[in-house]
């Protein structure tokens, strides 16, 4: 065979191969499978008032993930700094804090939130500051995935080479200066996805707070199915819509990831 | 030679756990010179350089840089502004231009306006000869290139010393002549420098003094024609017929 030959059957074979290898099954299988579910949901009047019901419970779910998310993002990088600190205060505090948090289960500390914090709360300021509902589920999930996100930023910290921070006190920044000009932004590029997929988790996690009584995505399903029965159309359209959201969410975090990654 | 020493090191010694670094080591640089450390590997020069910036601090003995005592200062950072450092792995900041590297410090350390770091910026990527590459990110340039970037990051602070840790050994051979002008240019404008390096060449063009280290100690301190043409010490010797 000659050169040119082969290079025509690579040239011609190559792309052909990759061009299958590169389609995302997965993404393919799940749109069949989308168009399908969405076919049956929206020619079934059952599904169609199972839907109309439940997707009230979706605005409560979104906003507590958001609110939670945001706060355990800012109070574990607080805490994921104290766990790189030299000061032995500031890193038995957070060490001890991240170990409670991690060691205990979040539906037990979102019923703590619940029926223990927020009564004492209450009583303890004569009834000025209530907790019940939204602030005690935000401060339950918050305070737990605070946790896990400070073990991640650490884990990002310290993945950066010691020279970088050498560098940047060398020149005459302080310790704080340095973190922030210097380690912390490639760290924090670094766990951009485990971070992503710990607002996946959360989105799932909220669902813990229908044990507090909030009328979020789950606890709105299982209202409609003691009301109606109809356990299978209900479930099936609360599994739905986290799904939806879960998707979209993954999407986003993707889209993030990939423009940093850029950057 | 008959002002202060900038660099006083007195007695200094510097272990990691039982691994003694740096043993009872006593050394004074004087403003302008040109300070080669060499010897064997693991014989403590990076320490002992490392030890003069407090990047590394010391268990016993002093070290007085432009008069302050680094161990007693309140403020190690405003000796840090003093002293420019250049490592063997030029730890430039990946995620920031060779512009962005030289500015940062000139902005949050020395307060500078964005305009007036861009501008001590530009001058100091010219002065190493890589002025065109100011909007490259490290990763996009060469070995050589980086080093220069963080000579010129260095010496945008305006320091009074310079300290190059091995700068050139992980440097390609064709990379090390670049960095290595760039070196004796500094010398010859009388920047104080204290080298670690074991490039005989530029030890040669432009040291003052050269002082040997082994096993921590301070073997010998001399010049360059003794030490090319008589060293006094047996060890000196050793260790110059493995290198040369």
């Amino acid at each position: 065979m000659t050169t040119e030959a082969r290079q025509a059957r690579d040239g011609r074979l190559l792309p052909f191969d990759m061009r299958w290898e590169s389609v995302p099954w997965w993404a393919v299988i799940l749109a069949i499978v989308g168009i399908y579910v969405g076919w049956s949901v929206l020619t079934s009047e059952e599904y169609l008032d199972a839907l109309a019901f439940i997707i009230n419970g979706v605005r409560l779910t979104l906003q507590v993930t958001l609110i939670s998310y945001v706060i355990g993002l800012i109070l574990g990088l607080i805490l994921g700094l104290m766990r790189v600190s030299d000061n032995p205060v500031l890193y038995a505090a957070s060490t001890l804090y991240v170990e409670v948090m991690r060691g205990v289960p979040l539906l037990v500390i979102i019923l703590y939130m619940g029926f223990v914090v927020t009564p004492r709360v209450r009583e303890g300021t004569g009834g000025q500051v209530d907790l019940q509902g939204v602030p005690a589920a935000v401060l339950g999930l918050a305070s737990c995935y605070a946790a896990y996100m400070a073990e991640v930023y650490r884990g990002g910290i310290e993945s950066i080479e010691r020279g970088q921070m050498e560098a940047a006190r060398s020149l005459g920044m302080n310790y704080l200066e340095a973190m922030r000009h210097v380690v912390l932004p490639q760290a924090i590029r670094r766990v951009l996805p485990p971070l992503g997929n710990n607002l996946i988790s959360m989105l799932k996690d909220s669902s813990l707070i229908s044990v507090i009584a909030l009328e979020d995505l789950l606890q709105t399903g299982r209202l409609y199915v003691s009301r109606t029965y109809r356990a299978f159309e209900g479930f099936n359209s609360v599994a739905l819509l986290y799904l939806i959201m879960t998707l979209f969410l993954s999407l986003v975090v993707r889209i993030v990831e990939r423009k940093a990654a850029i950057e | 030679m008959n002002s202060e020493p900038i660099i006083k090191i007195e007695n200094v010694y510097k272990s990691f756990g039982h691994v003694k670094a740096v043993v009872d080591v006593s050394l004074d640089v004087y403003p302008g010179e040109v300070v080669v450390i060499i010897g064997p590997s693991g014989g403590g020069k990076s320490t002992l350089l490392r030890c003069i910036n407090k990047l590394e601090t010391i268990d016993r003995g002093r070290i007085l840089v432009d008069g302050h005592s680094i161990t007693e200062t309140k403020n190690i950072n405003k000796v840090r502004e003093e002293i420019g450092m250049v490592f063997q792995l030029f730890n430039l900041f990946p995620h920031l231009t060779a512009l962005e590297n030289i500015v940062l410090a000139q902005r949050v350390v020395r307060k500078r306006s964005q305009k007036e770091a861009e501008e001590v910026a530009h001058d100091q990527l010219q002065k190493v000869g890589i002025g065109e590459k100011w909007d490259s990110h490290p990763s996009q340039l060469s070995g050589g290139q980086q080093q220069r970037v963080a000579i010129a990051r260095a010496l945008a602070m305006d320091p009074k010393i310079m300290l190059f840790d091995e700068p050139t050994s992980a440097l390609d051979p064709e990379m090390i002549k670049g960095v290595l002008d760039v070196m004796l240019d500094l010398a010859e404008e009388g920047m104080t420098m204290v080298v670690v390096s074991h490039e005989m060449g530029f030890v040669r063009a432009a040291a003052d003094r050269i002082a040997l280290l082994d096993k921590g100690s301070l073997v010998e301190v001399t010049t360059p024609e003794k030490l090319f043409s008589a060293p006094e010490e047996e060890r000196t010797k050793e260790f110059l017929s493995q290198i040369l």
